[in-house]
């Protein structure tokens, strides 16, 4: 989380920029008022009226009853519901490790000299993510249909026996969700760690190579612990990612076949919009943000930790 | 200095992932271009560019791309507004209770659509403000807030204290100063911003399949509806996908820098 960080220069500069400041925080108030109101109208009491929603059985048309936590429980309880937990570990498996891993392989590849060129695999790289989640969806709705790319290069080298739709697949649909997610994901945490190994000092390479390490002690020594930051960012927004998986599983599957693709945000959605049980719609989705919120805390004190 | 050998491997590997991502994007557009509707790849002779007009019509991308760019475009602007004031408040002139209301602020960006979004729709609903136009466009500002907060106070941060205090000595108030120093100052973060924000507002699918539908569906959900209609029309499908992907594809081509150091810094965004 990036609130801790960003407090500390605020208060250093509110000591030494008190003159200027002292008369105007008033005035900065009535500059920030507007923001604030828009943010809290839209964002902070919708919030606390999740939690709220989240204690009651409403249907959205008759009138709600109070049930505690039965909204909550049947969230982890639900064998259906509590299956999208298991999918979204799947998912973090190919949305956060899978690119993180090749990204870092790929940065420690690659020596740490600028090339020419540089600019151009970039700007690929970052290509999938700047694509809207529907167009992406679509792109691989082409290559795993039946007579699509991907089965026509099984058949041509005669592995005719793989060929599958594979998005219709009880046992391959989540799978083969996942790796879209890997391909949207990868050359964003490769460009990432590219550029943080390009950061890290070189008299810590040198001073490796003298204590004779060869290229894999010097990734794990130098390379990585350099990266910590980088990865840090990458692991949170990769995993809180796959934790809210909605467009792309919505356009391809619907949570299908039966409800093997089923992911919280598509369950959410249902239970919100198609057969109302919003109060348990509220309760996945304050599950969700609080899940966000831990695994984000967490991430930044495990990385801070010395 | 690294050798001719280390620079061929660094190029195998950059060119092996760059034809990883390239090669889906290619069998998209050839497939957009195909005479053949299950979007066989042809020669370029035999590209059928009619494809596009044919999706656009049958998608009726004219309504729904309009909706898009009218979104797109008030939230842009509104959130530079916003972040400008919000900016300039907690960087520069500072905020009373700051120490609360700038954690507070910041928090936003780890809050997820789906922690609001049931409360926000029958709320917005009983306001009336579900399938209209300001209703998504205010939800999508208040989304932006801590972002466009966190953003433009750390460019306003980053300018010179002595033009401030110079400019104080001139007797500038501080909404002049704003106008006529600090924002012509920090345009380079406030262009990022604007692609920043276009991108995620014109991309957006949840809130917009949620808020909006029929006439005011936006270009991303109508091509979600077009897709399951031309399910056999592959080329179709590809065209208008293309189509609605355009828009940020051009500004991405055209301000390629921007939004890859944008994105990097603003990661922790969420």
């Amino acid at each position: 989380m990036p609130a801790p960080a960003q407090i500390r220069p605020a208060q250093a500069a509110v000591v030494r920029r008190r003159p200027l400041r002292r008369r105007t925080r008033w005035v900065g108030l009535a500059f920030a008022a507007l923001p604030l109101a828009v943010y809290a109208l839209v964002v902070l009491v919708p919030l606390g009226q999740s939690v709220q929603y989240s204690f009651f059985k409403w249907d959205g048309v008759s009138a709600s009853t109070w049930v505690g936590f039965d909204n909550y429980v049947s969230f982890v309880t639900d064998p259906v519901l509590r299956s999208t937990f298991g999918h979204v570990l799947v998912l973090i498996g190919f949305f956060a490790l899978l690119p993180i891993v090749l990204g870092l392989l790929s940065a420690a590849l690659l020596t740490r000299a600028k090339q020419p060129g540089m600019a151009v695999y970039r700007w690929i790289f970052f290509l999938p993510q700047v694509m809207t989640t529907v167009v992406i969806a679509l792109v691989f709705k082409r290559i795993y249909a039946p007579d699509g790319p991907l089965n026509q290069a099984l058949r041509a080298v005669g592995l005719d026996s793989f060929a599958k739709t594979w998005l219709g697949d009880f046992t391959w649909a989540l799978p083969a969700l996942g790796l879209i997610g890997t391909w949207v994901t990868f050359g964003f945490c490769m460009v990432l760690f590219i550029s943080g190994t390009s950061a890290i000092a070189p008299e810590l390479y040198e001073a490796a190579r003298m204590d004779g390490a060869g290229p894999v002690r010097e990734f794990f020594a130098v390379t990585l612990p350099g990266l910590r930051g980088q990865l840090a960012i990458a692991l949170t927004l990769t995993i809180t990612a796959s934790l809210r998986t909605f467009d792309l599983v919505w356009i391809t599957t619907h949570g299908g076949p039966g409800t093997s693709t089923l992911t919280p945000a598509v369950a959410l959605y249902k239970a919100a919009f198609q057969n109302p049980q919003i109060g348990l719609a509220a309760a996945i989705g304050v599950v969700m943000a609080l899940l966000c919120l831990v695994i984000a805390v967490v991430i930044t004190r495990v990385s801070e930790r010395d | 200095m690294i050798s001719k050998m280390e620079r061929a491997v660094n190029y195998v590997v950059l060119t092996l992932m760059a034809l990883i991502v390239l090669f889906p994007i290619g069998t998209f557009v050839t497939s957009a271009l195909s005479p053949d509707r299950s979007g066989k790849p042809v020669g370029i002779a035999d590209f059928q560019w009619d494809n596009f007009a044919t999706a656009w019509r049958d998608a009726g991308f004219s309504r729904a791309m309009a909706v898009s760019m009218i979104i797109a475009v008030c939230v842009v602007a509104g959130q530079v507004l916003l972040a400008l004031l919000g900016g300039y408040a907690f960087g520069v002139l500072g905020v009373v209770g700051d120490r609360v209301l700038f954690p507070i602020v910041l928090l936003g960006m780890m809050i997820s659509l789906e922690a609001i979004i049931v409360p926000l729709y029958y709320q917005f609903r009983t306001l009336g403000l579900t399938n209209t136009l300001p209703g998504i466009i205010l939800i999508h500002l208040g989304m932006g807030v801590p972002f466009g907060v966190f953003w433009m106070r750390a460019a306003f941060r980053a300018l010179p204290r002595s033009a401030f205090e110079s400019a104080e000595m001139d007797g500038a108030g501080p909404l002049r100063m704003l106008r006529s120093m600090a924002a012509p100052m920090a345009r380079p973060a406030i262009y990022t911003l604007i692609l920043l924000s276009f991108m995620w507002t014109w991309n957006d699918y949840f809130l917009s399949l949620v808020f909006l539908h029929g006439e005011n569906q936006t270009a991303t959900v109508a091509l979600g509806v077009f897709q399951g209609k031309y399910v056999t029309q592959i080329n179709l499908m590809a065209a208008g996908g293309l189509i609605v992907a355009a828009p940020v594809l051009v500004l991405y081509v055209a301000f390629q820098r921007k939004f890859i150091s944008g994105m990097l810094a603003g990661a922790i965004k969420e």
